[in-house]
């Protein structure tokens, strides 16, 4: 049974249409790869799967239930986390807090019971704590428990942004461009990373990616969007020589596109006439 | 009040290479302000009273704290709360001229504290679809109809003599109330620690920072936003009804019109004064708040100046007021709690230093509230 079915999505916003028809599927212990330019609707195929955007049409299977209707929170609940693609963490809070706010579907205990400050809470509180050290350790992030979002570094943002993802204890996880803010070699580790949460913790992934090498490293699977629909699927070799995918990403007509690399004079002196001008 | 902890969450003990704060050198500290908290009150009868009304304050601070520092949701109408709280309470005991039984007066607390919570959801419930300055506009206008509606009418208000409600005979006096009243005070702190320490606080604090992180963390926005009105209500109401028993009256005038619009604002800033989502300087500052007139109103009087001072009574107190918000807003985010910070974690068992690593944690609160409209 695939963990993540999504059957003929489509949501409009006003006139446009920003998934039209949209059919994916994840199974368990799959990474599968959502790829696509800019536009491409993938984050917005993203807030679909989580409930942050309500569907036009369609729906949404999680383990074979259809959880299309459900709120965030729910979906959360239920072990859909999330990350997002400009790092979603509470700015205000330490490294450590945010790791403990993530485990709030996990705490154990009712608002009541919180509120009047019963003994359990503090039992379970310092459990909480302790799991949260655990991803700390296993993501080497240990020496900021204690530190401010703030002054961290984006790189390490994006990383903690994923221990918080796993906090909420998810069985799919749902990454929105993993890799963001890093380099060649981070997003290297990255994808070592996330293939050792696969095997040590039996997540599921599926994770928008523009780094190629990552995406090559890492998925199973690949879908690609463009304009709203789904343009190709296959692994990540198949997609990559795709020519309807390297059309989208370059420009041009699909069949000629692969001969259509090298630009004709005059499209080549327009963009770089185009690169000299946004570089000063 | 002498161990005030402002560190956020829960046990965190951040290691910042500063030795701890030895325990005689804070217990030494701490006599003078337990000898302001309990010595000072018992002067005289008067004295007790302004205490009981500072317990009030700090009530109704811890109250915003929940809402406007916690939640990030903004309040102009509390006023509203406060005095359902007091009407509650003073017609649950409504004893004419016998003092109260002690039972009732119990079941006056609980009930004003159940009365203003559910009021509360109701403005929660409208804050679910809108924010910022529109919510802003909304709780102001709220407050001041539930007061015009409710607090009017003449079976609730008894008409122009107000509802009597007397103490029980043990709490007779004005000391003896204060210091049930810091009983009370110590119910609303231990709430607010508890809010603070557990998946409620991070779940509030959460949502006002970011809605769609939080609903992706699962919260449940809608119902953490109810939740944190609730609360914040009650504490209000509880706030209230301790208002009636000092004074031992409900009179609608106190929370209607001018004289309620001008306690709404002086709640709010307490909040920004004290320091959003600081509950040890919101409590400075709602002390301060509720003693600034009769300190002052005492130091014309031994200068010389009653006169010149009863006459603006109400301009010189509005004037601190916006003079001190102006000067948080602009000099000092973090607020009283931002500057009490170093004192308070050193009676708390850390080290003293001015360095303090949670430093930014009042700022963030601001930056992440909604009060910034």
């Amino acid at each position: 049974m695939s963990v993540l079915e999504v059957r003929d999505l489509t949501i409009r916003f006003g006139g446009l249409t920003a998934i039209d028809g949209l059919n994916l599927k994840v199974d368990e212990w799959e990474i599968v790869g959502l790829m696509g330019p800019n536009g491409a609707g993938k984050t917005t195929a993203f807030n679909c799967i989580t409930g942050f955007y309500k569907p036009s049409h369609g729906q949404v299977f999680y383990k074979g239930d259809d959880v299309t209707k459900l709120p965030p929170h729910r979906k959360a609940a239920l072990g859909i986390g999330r990350t997002f693609q400009n790092v979603g963490m509470v700015k205000s809070e330490t490294v450590l807090e945010n790791l403990l706010t993530a485990q709030h579907t996990k705490a154990g205990y009712g608002a009541l019971q919180a509120v009047t400050g019963s003994g359990a809470v503090r039992q379970r509180e310092k459990e909480l704590v302790t799991r949260a050290e655990a991803i700390l350790e296993l993501l080497g992030l240990a020496d900021i428990r204690d530190r401010r979002l703030g002054a961290l570094p984006y790189g390490t943002l994006k990383l903690l942004e994923l221990g918080c993802a796993l906090a909420t204890d998810p069985d799919l996880l749902l990454l929105d461009e993993p890799s963001s803010g890093m380099g060649p070699e981070e997003s290297h580790q990255l994808g070592d990373r996330l293939l050792a949460l696969r095997k040590e913790l039996g997540v599921t992934m599926l994770l928008i990616e523009h780094h190629v090498p990552l995406v090559a490293a890492v998925c199973d699977y690949v879908y690609v969007l463009n304009f709203g629909k789904l343009l190709a699927e296959g692994d990540a070799d198949h997609v990559r020589n795709h020519p309807e995918v390297v059309a989208a990403y370059l420009g041009g007509e699909a069949p000629d596109a692969l001969a259509e690399t090298e630009l004709p004079d005059d499209q080549a002196a327009l963009t770089e006439a185009g690169l000299a001008e946004a570089k000063s | 009040m002498t161990a005030i902890d402002v560190r956020p969450g829960v046990s965190v003990k951040p290691d910042t290479g500063v030795p701890r704060a030895a325990v005689w050198p804070r217990a030494i500290a701490a006599v003078p302000l337990l000898l302001l908290a309990l010595a000072v009150p018992a002067h005289s009868a008067d004295w007790a009273s302004y205490a009981s009304f500072a317990s009030v304050f700090v009530m109704v601070g811890l109250s915003m704290n929940v809402l406007t520092g916690y939640t990030g949701q903004i309040s102009l109408g509390h006023q509203a709360f406060v005095g359902l709280g007091a009407l509650t309470a003073a017609n649950v005991i409504h004893t004419n001229t016998t003092p109260a039984d002690p039972f009732m007066f119990g079941v006056g607390f609980v009930l004003a504290a159940v009365a203003a919570g559910g009021a509360a959801v109701v403005l929660g419930a409208v804050a679910l679809r809108i924010r910022g300055l529109y919510l802003a506009l909304v709780t102001l206008i709220f407050g001041g109809m539930l007061a015009d509606a409710i607090f009017t009418l003449p079976s609730l208000n008894g008409q122009d003599a107000g509802v009597s409600a007397y103490r029980p005979t043990a709490l007779a006096g004005n000391y003896a109330y204060y210091l049930f009243t810091l009983l009370l005070v110590a119910v609303c702190y231990y709430v607010d620690v508890c809010v603070r320490r557990t998946k409620v606080g991070r779940g509030l604090v959460a949502l006002r920072d970011n809605e769609l992180v939080a609903s992706a963390f699962g919260v449940n926005v809608l119902g953490y936003k109810l939740l944190g009105f609730t609360i914040s209500g009650a504490m209000a109401g509880l706030a209230g009804a301790t208002f009636a028993f000092r004074s031992q009256l409900f009179s609608d005038k106190d929370f209607t019109s001018v004289p309620g619009f001008n306690l709404a604002l002086t709640f709010v800033v307490i909040a920004v004064v004290g320091g959003l989502a600081n509950r040890g300087g919101v409590i400075v500052a709602a002390i301060f708040f509720a003693l600034v007139n009769p300190l002052l109103e005492g130091l014309a009087a031994h200068t010389g100046w009653s006169d010149f001072y009863g006459g603006h009574k109400f301009y010189i107190s509005n004037a601190i007021g916006a003079a001190l918000l102006l000067q948080t807003v602009i000099l000092n985010p973090g607020g009283l709690g931002q500057v009490i910070r170093p004192f308070a974690r050193w009676f708390g068992g850390h080290g003293f230093s001015l360095h303090d690593p949670d430093g930014d944690g009042g700022a963030g609160a601001m930056e992440g509230s909604s009060v910034r409209a």
